[in-house]
């Protein structure tokens, strides 16, 4: 084992990933892809009925730009886990950039994993959604 | 108003199957608008490992969304009050890798529901843990889902 994989850059900062505005359509074809039909994501009328002012986007979406971003850090084969807790509700036109950082190293097993801070906002700063991932380590996975 | 809703615990949903296709992997990235090639491009994904293309990191809510109790349905099976659930938390164990084709079959529990108190009203904190086997059997993930319901 060389220095460089005894010794990862805890607290490194991982590049920011940027999205275009979220769209209403984006919205309608989140809902078919996903199967998730609750109205209050598409239909302008329920979502305002329900008090929100319009429609809201999925959670889950805002989860998927955030594992868009993991997957651009690390090998899609190395991710081992990934959680966050929704903060935020986000609305069309609202652009979101997913940033991260590496926390720790851990050993799970007998595998060697990177634990990274996985956090998405939008244009203002607001934060939508904060977790984290782990990896395995490029020089240990497999 | 609070409830007891430990008496969850335990709850098992009725399990459920969903086959991985191919263009409903491609439908979800395009959605995203993800555009990692190795969830479209075989050569793509052969080269970072993997023997198809395989899915995107969150994918697995088509697999309950289309496969099992939507929404509406699990809302109604814990009892929770439609207006005020919102999706906590959400976790994922990645045990395997998945590929178009695979069969899934999900099976759901309660593993945790507890009550919070707060300031400005309490919230139940309810905890779905599904695990997804392939057709050799292998669990290649596990999914958490932390429900809350404000009171």
């Amino acid at each position: 084992m060389d220095q460089q994989a005894a010794k990862p850059d805890i607290g490194q900062e991982l590049p920011e990933v940027k999205k275009g505005p979220v769209t209403h359509t984006q919205l309608v074809k989140y809902a078919g892809a996903s199967g998730d039909f609750n109205p209050i994501h598409t239909v302008v009328p329920v979502g305002e009925q329900a008090g929100l002012g319009g429609v809201i986007a999925h959670g889950m979406l805002i989860m998927g730009f955030a594992g868009q971003a993991v997957c651009t850090w690390f090998p899609r084969k190395h991710l081992r886990r990934f959680k966050v807790r929704f903060a935020a509700m986000t609305r069309p036109g609202e652009q979101i950039s997913i940033t991260g950082r590496i926390i720790e190293q851990v050993t799970v097993g007998n595998e060697q994993r990177l634990r990274c801070e996985v956090v998405a906002r939008n244009q203002h700063g607001e934060v939508k959604l904060k977790g984290e991932c782990e990896v395995a380590r490029e020089e240990h996975a497999e | 108003m609070s409830k007891d809703v430990s008496r969850l615990i335990g709850y098992e949903f009725e399990p459920y199957r969903f086959v991985v296709e191919r263009g409903k992997i491609r439908e979800f990235a395009l959605a995203i608008e993800d555009d990692n090639p190795i969830y479209v491009d075989r050569a793509a994904a052969a080269a970072a490992g993997f023997s198809d293309v395989t899915i995107p990191p969150t994918f697995p809510t088509v697999i309950d969304m289309w496969g099992g109790p939507d929404f509406f349905a699990l809302v109604e099976a814990l009892q929770l009050d439609l207006l005020k659930v919102l999706h906590g938390e959400q976790e994922y164990e990645y045990l395997g890798d998945i590929y178009p084709g695979d069969e899934i079959q999900a099976r759901t529990r309660v593993a945790d529901a507890k009550t919070k108190a707060g300031t400005s009203g309490g919230m139940h904190l309810i905890t779905l843990e599904t695990r997804y086997a392939n057709q050799r059997g292998e669990t290649v993930l596990i999914s958490r889902s932390t429900i809350v319901e404000r009171f």
